[in-house]
């Protein structure tokens, strides 16, 4: 998977390289404010009132 | 023929003991001296095989578990840090309201018996009193807003909609995150009894104070803790007010289920004393262990004192800590 990305991201090294980067950040930044927030109240973590 | 006896054979000379100094080495020492030899290895030259389906396959498979770890590994990173961030400005944000309303609005002063009189207008996610737990800290302090459902939760302590109002007969109940969103009841365990837990209204100071831990409650009277000056007006609930509150104790771990610690008189549903009767509580509920939510933590807490509120006035329990 890794590699195969890599393999077709375009332009020379280091392009490839700042490329790479803008797209972790990306993944991580839309893990954090979109997937984690929709996810969390799901989950069996943080609860804190009673019923 | 008689054997002569044999005359006994020189024996060799011991040569004389050679003393070798004991060297002291570092065991690494040893270890590095063979570097060089693996160093001149010949690093197998492309040896992979050429890339099977089922090479594929198994790296793919590989590859997806790894990033599956580092999800759950972000996870984390989100729910404990990157939470509070999100909730420190929220909770800024609300108290700054709070703030601006407080200084905008003028209020009558406080009647004569303010704590049964003074009723606060709550609207649902905003922030109505502030909250200080002088043990955690000078810093420690939270604006409570009204409703506990997670969104409520996100700008900080939240209030439980009818249960009591602070200062006010029943049981004032606060529910606040204890991991991430700003964590402002991380270290609730660590409250003992007769700490204070101050509440400040527009008009009011409240001043709350942890009750007897179930193993106090006992020798309460005996214990010298009682006669400390912070435990004034603190005494097991169910020697001062009878059997009713003998399951009220400072600390206690429920399940979620257990609605009836923010009753009125905590696991009391259908209140047999009457509401002029009650105690003034505060409860504040949290979950338990931490990082999950199969239990809730439970404080309890009664109100021993009110200031009216005055200009560069800070109650003495402030101080405490």
């Amino acid at each position: 998977m890794y590699s195969w990305i890599w393999r077709h991201l375009p332009g020379p090294l280091y392009l490839r390289v700042v490329e790479a980067v803008v797209l972790v950040v990306g993944i991580v930044a839309l893990l954090m404010f979109v997937v984690f927030p929709w996810a969390e109240p799901k989950l069996p973590f943080n609860n804190v009132t009673t019923q | 023929m008689p054997r002569r006896p044999m005359p006994p054979r020189p024996r060799p000379v011991d040569p004389p003991t050679e003393v070798i100094p004991r060297v002291e080495d570092d065991y690494d020492d040893e270890y590095y001296d063979d570097d060089e030899y693996y160093d001149d290895e010949p690093a197998p030259k492309d040896a992979l095989p050429p890339d099977s389906l089922a090479r594929k396959t198994v790296r793919g498979v590989g590859e997806a578990l790894i990033t599956m770890g580092l999800v759950v590994l972000l996870f984390v990173v989100y729910e404990v840090y990157v939470t509070d961030l999100l909730s420190a400005e929220k909770q800024q944000d609300a108290t700054a309201a709070l703030d601006s309303e407080w200084s905008s609005n003028v209020v009558t002063p406080p009647p004569a018996d303010p704590n049964r009189k003074s009723q606060l207008n709550l609207i649902e996610g905003k922030a109505f009193a502030k909250m200080y737990i002088p043990v955690f800290g000078n810093d420690w302090k939270f604006s409570v807003v009204e409703g506990t459902t997670d969104k409520h939760l996100e700008i900080g302590p939240g209030h439980y909609k009818d249960t009591a109002q602070p200062g006010e007969a029943g049981n004032f109940s606060i529910a606040g995150h204890r991991v991430g969103k700003g964590a402002p009841f991380n270290d609730l365990d660590l409250l003992q009894s007769c700490n204070s837990i101050v509440v400040q209204t527009q008009t009011q100071w409240f001043v709350y104070r942890v009750l007897p831990m179930s193993s106090e409650v006992a020798g309460w009277a005996t214990n010298p803790k009682s006669k400390e000056a912070a435990c004034t007006g603190v005494a097991p609930l169910s020697t001062t007010l009878g059997d009713a509150y003998a399951k009220t104790v400072g600390q206690e771990i429920v399940v979620p289920t257990q609605g009836e610690v923010i009753a009125p008189i905590p696991h009391h549903v259908g209140a047999p004393v009457p509401a002029d009767k009650q105690a003034r509580l505060l409860t504040l509920t949290t979950c338990h262990p931490r990082f999950s939510d199969k239990q809730r933590l439970i404080v309890h807490a009664i109100e021993t004192k009110s200031y009216p509120v005055a200009d560069g006035f800070v109650p003495p329990e402030m101080t405490e800590g």
